[in-house]
């Protein structure tokens, strides 16, 4: 199942080659766009957050541990079990406590578009995909398209968040270029009922430019860069802020294409990729031990990707190679004695290089097959000698360095008709531990209150899945989908306690090391309806729900409970709106093994419109809403420690486009 | 192509060859006021550079320094040229004043330290090595001992040191030459005693500077008091164990797993295990018991529950 999230941009120009081929794409939700009717959408447009966007995904939700960096977790799998690339680039998170999941480090304006592959069936550079592969697709302007401008501005009322970004494109035959500027803050945000809460303030300003020169040969040469930077972010939910988060993300990369050939291109690509993290602590009250807890990740790869395709094939081959680096520290005060150090990620060197083949078969009468298959080789050195000298405290037979193989394949069938479309599929995949879990040094978990220690035994996880879809049309403009996915682990890798050992946070309840379990199963099902009921009224409905169970039966954390969606959406001419409702059952399979606590049902409303005029040579649309229109306070299972959701949120924004 | 790459291989070749020997052999080479070659008095130009070496990790005390029959120099060496309350490691060495040359057999005996308390008009010595011997196999010129100081030097009292010499059959005295024992910086404290019966017992933490963040060994002597006190105090005779439970009292007392305890080695050190997982001050609580497992020190529940004999270590 491969999903994409179009971000159609502010520009007139038209999406370059980068956005998924609809051939391969069994689903698509356009966010931004005022000429796709009936599509779901983020109703903010392009002032709407990376956060907001990924929120549209049907099996996509987010852990929330303030108002910025949610955590994209994918068929209830997070991080660990998701990939994220940037257009095929790896890029990895430096934050320990995960305050930075690496869709943090772009903005809404970098991207064309956002795609999912659900499962084990991924993109063709992800690894360690068991949940699903999430790449963001930046937005080049591409050849021929002029010059090209736009420029918005957003409000809300709820933390008075401001967003401003302009971007500007000159696009000709033989060489293009296009970037843009985005400042995004928020002051505290309030929860339903209006109480503020403190700590969830942030700031954030990006810059991206992206560059492309035909070569005489009719090859292309295209570079792109982002810089982004958060500072002054808040976070609820942790007992830390952070001071600084901050990315520089490029690439060099050269497309051959083919004529007359069934080879239809080469991509190659070179990038490199940093991130600077730095938490801090100095701003809170009745800190016992302020601490200094610097993160620093860097990443260099490339791939190298070449299509092809006949009348039957649609053929990917990909090979890629990177090398990650992972840095982290933690320094304590406490007042007036020597300051406590310790090496959280020892400096972890990370060499993988993997090779992978996608092929859609089209079968003829309304069938079709996906086939993907990815081997993978991991090399991990610690190079961090102090880090490794305490490690081995805790495991002295450990090594410092460490090889794995990962793999995955998986199928899927499709047979489509007028009326009626059928999919079932089948995958195997593992995934390495990551740094965290294999070497991790006393990382304080606020979800549970443990320190977490990671474990350089751990087994490789891996999974099963199985998923089946039905779509029918019976006509009258009803659409009704099913969905379901099962995962089925072997060597599910979580924190287990461990008794022996004394915590080292102050407060903490005690520490956890990542270990196996034997096995575990996962599963995500849906069923959604949409009604067209005449050009200007649509109905939708969706129900989702999911079970997570370890290997004592007991319920894994952070599984969402049954959720729903369900809107109307209004459009006449140059005006759209939208009523929404949505809301989660009692989370009533709750992980409390796992350290978490029930969470009780909710229900919020929202109401949306956009208008949009057309001016002599540009364009401007107005966004209005309300999200939480009664002012609920709620929070719903994947808020971390429970922090509440926003209260009552008017927004209003102003799109120009030339 | 095959030529040059014979060429650059060769040339690789006796690089290598040269550098081997420049290493095996340490004749010809000149080190200022040392003649580095074969001494019938001493050893070999190999083992006299592997003294040389060694003393160039130390320190000269130069207080301690003495002049044997205007034929010998003999220096005494700390790692900081200093000492400081707790274990100190100390080392002799012996020149020739004609050639530079160290040499082999001389002894060093008597090592007496002694502390004049000033309000309560007495003095008393403190623990130390039981001999001064030879450091190791391949330096034979190096002599070894150690000081374990109760006190720093301050207005309460101070600290004097005597010790006799012999140098190829030629004795000197060094006298009460007065010495400073600096205090041990904040969140050290690597000495520390414990009553039985009649008798007081010090336990010298021996390598507290040399722990770092992981597993590390942990070496302790254990002393008794003598009596008059104005003697240096041998090792016990009695045989210990020593339990030991690090914790950071800055951070909720937390400890580390794989400990083990001290138990008496051939030598009449005290060897354990000790696993430090940060830096910064860790409290070592101690639990001594006796050859029969009996508790004669330490183990006892203070309020927050740790033995309140203890060691400070500050990584
Ligand atoms: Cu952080």
């Amino acid at each position: 199942m491969i999903l994409s999230i179009l971000l159609l941009s502010t520009l007139g120009y038209s999406p370059s080659d980068s956005v998924a081929s609809p051939a391969r794409s069994i689903d698509e939700v356009v966010v931004v766009s005022a000429r796709a009717e009936g599509a779901q959408r983020s109703p903010k447009g392009i002032t709407a957050s990376i956060d907001e966007h990924l929120s549209v995904f049907r099996n996509v939700n987010l852990v929330r541990r303030g108002a910025y960096a949610w955590e994209p977790v994918v068929n209830n799998m997070a991080t660990e079990r998701v990939s994220t690339t940037i257009d095929g680039m790896k890029i990895f998170y430096a934050c320990t406590d995960k305050m930075d999941p690496v869709t943090s480090y772009v903005e809404s304006a970098n991207l064309q578009s956002i795609s999912l592959n659900s499962g084990l069936n991924g993109n063709p550079q992800s690894t360690g995909n068991i949940g699903g592969s999430v790449d963001l697709k930046l937005r080049k302007a591409g050849f021929g398209n002029g010059f090209n401008a736009g420029a918005s501005k957003g409000f809300e009322t709820n933390g008075n968040v401001q967003v401003y970004e302009a971007d500007a494109a000159w696009s000709g035959e033989r060489f293009y270029v296009n970037g843009g500027l985005s400042y995004r803050r928020a002051d505290n945000y309030k929860e339903g009922g209006g109480r503020v809460v403190d700590f969830s303030q942030f700031r954030k300003v990006n810059a991206f430019s992206n560059t492309g020169l035909r070569l005489s040969n009719g090859g292309v040469l295209e570079h792109t860069l982002i810089y982004d930077r958060a500072s002054d972010v808040g976070y609820p939910a942790l007992n830390m802020d952070v001071s600084k988060a901050e990315a520089v993300i490029t690439s060099l990369s050269y497309r051959h294409t083919f004529s007359d050939s069934w080879l239809e291109a080469w991509d190659t690509k070179g990038y490199y990729n940093h991130i600077t993290h730095i938490m801090d602590d100095t701003k809170r009250p009745d800190v016992e031990i302020h601490m200094d807890m610097p993160g620093k990740s860097s990443t260099a790869g490339l791939y190298s990707l070449l299509t092809a395709s006949t009348d039957v094939h649609q053929l990917q081959l990909n090979y890629d190679l990177y090398y990650n680096r992972l840095f982290a520290d933690m320094t304590m005060y406490p007042g007036g004695a020597a300051p406590m150090y310790m090496v959280t990620w020892p400096d972890v060197g990370t060499l993988n290089t993997g090779a992978a083949l996608t092929d859609v078969v089209t079968l003829g009468r309304g069938q079709s097959l996906r086939l993907s298959a990815k081997v993978a080789q991991q090399w991990q050195k610690l190079n961090d000698e102090e880090g490794y000298h305490a490690l081995r405290v805790f495991f002295p037979g450990m090594k410092d360095s460490y090889y794995q193989t990962t793999g995955r394949v998986a199928a899927q069938y499709a047979w489509e008709s007028s009326k009626v479309r059928l999919t079932a599929g089948a995958g195997w995949g593992s995934r390495a531990p990551t740094v965290t879990e294999a070497y991790g040094y006393y990382l304080n978990n606020t979800f549970d209150q443990y320190d977490y220690i990671g474990n350089p035994r751990l087994k490789n996880e891996s999974a099963t899945e199985v998923n089946a879809s039905v779509r029918w049309q019976p006509g009258g403009g009803l659409t009704l989908t099913a969905d379901a996915n099962a995962f089925l682990f072997s060597n599910y890798i979580i924190g287990q306690f461990e008794r022996r050992l004394s915590a080292m946070t102050v407060g903490a309840e005690g520490v956890k090391v990542y270990g196996n379990l034997s096995h575990a199963t996962i599963i995500n099902t849906s069923v959604e309806a949409d009604w067209q009921l005449s050009r200007s009224l649509r109905w939708h409905g969706r129900l989702t729900w999911a079970s997570g169970r370890d290997d004592e039966n007991d319920p894994l954390p952070l599984i969402s409970p049954v959720a729903y969606r369900t809107g109307i959406d209004f459009s006449a001419g140059r005006w759209t709106a939208q009523v929404l409702v949505e809301g989660n059952g009692t989370q009533t399979h709750f992980g409390e093994k796992y350290g978490e606590t029930r969470t009780d049902a909710y229900t919020v409303a929202g109401l949306n419109g956009q208008y949009h005029i057309p001016l002599k040579t540009s364009s401007l649309t107005l966004r209005a809403g309300v999200e939480n229109l009664f002012d609920k306070r709620y929070t719903s299972y994947s808020d971390w420690r429970d922090i509440p959701q926003k209260g009552r949120n008017v927004y209003a924004s102003l799109v120009w486009t030339l | 192509m095959k030529k040059e790459f014979v060429f650059v291989l060769l040339a690789f070749l006796t690089l290598g060859l040269v550098s081997c020997n420049s290493n095996d052999d340490a004749k010809g080479i000149v080190i200022d006021g040392i003649d580095l070659s074969d001494d019938v008095d001493c050893c070999s130009a190999e083992e006299a550079l592997q003294v040389y070496k060694f003393l160039q990790t130390v320190k000269i005390v130069p207080e301690l320094s003495t002049v044997v029959d205007n034929k010998y120099n003999v220096f005494a060496y700390t790692r900081t040229g200093t000492f400081h309350k707790g274990y100190n490691d100390i080392y002799f060495v012996a020149t020739k004043r004609s050639s530079g040359n160290y040499v082999r057999n001389f002894e060093i005996k008597n090592v007496t330290p002694l502390m004049y308390m000033v309000k309560m008009n007495m003095s008393h010595s403190t623990p130390v090595s039981p001999v001064f011997d030879q450091f190791d196999d391949s330096r034979p010129a190096l002599r070894h001992g150690w000081i374990s100081f109760l006190m720093n030097t301050s207005d309460a009292g101070y600290w004097n040191l005597s010790y006799d010499v012999d140098v190829l059959g030629t004795s000197d005295k060094v006298s009460n030459v007065s010495i400073d024992v600096n205090a041990l910086p904040e969140g050290q404290d690597w000495l520390k005693n414990f009553k039985l019966g009649d008798d007081t017992y010090f336990l010298s933490l021996v390598n507290a500077d040399k722990f770092a963040t992981g597993t590390n060994e942990i070496s302790v002597y254990v002393s008794r008091k003598n009596n008059p006190i104005t003697i240096p105090y041998g090792l016990a005779d009695k045989t210990f164990t020593i339990e030991i439970d690090p914790r950071m009292p800055d951070m909720g007392n937390h400890t580390s797993p794989g400990n083990t305890t001290l138990t008496r080695q051939d030598d009449g050190s005290y060897k354990g295990v000790i696993n430090l997982t940060m830096t910064g001050l860790w409290r070592i609580h101690l639990t001594v018991k006796d050859a029969d497992g009996n508790v004669v020190a330490g183990g006892d529940d203070l309020k927050d529950g740790y033995s309140s004999l203890y060691w400070d270590v500050t990584l």
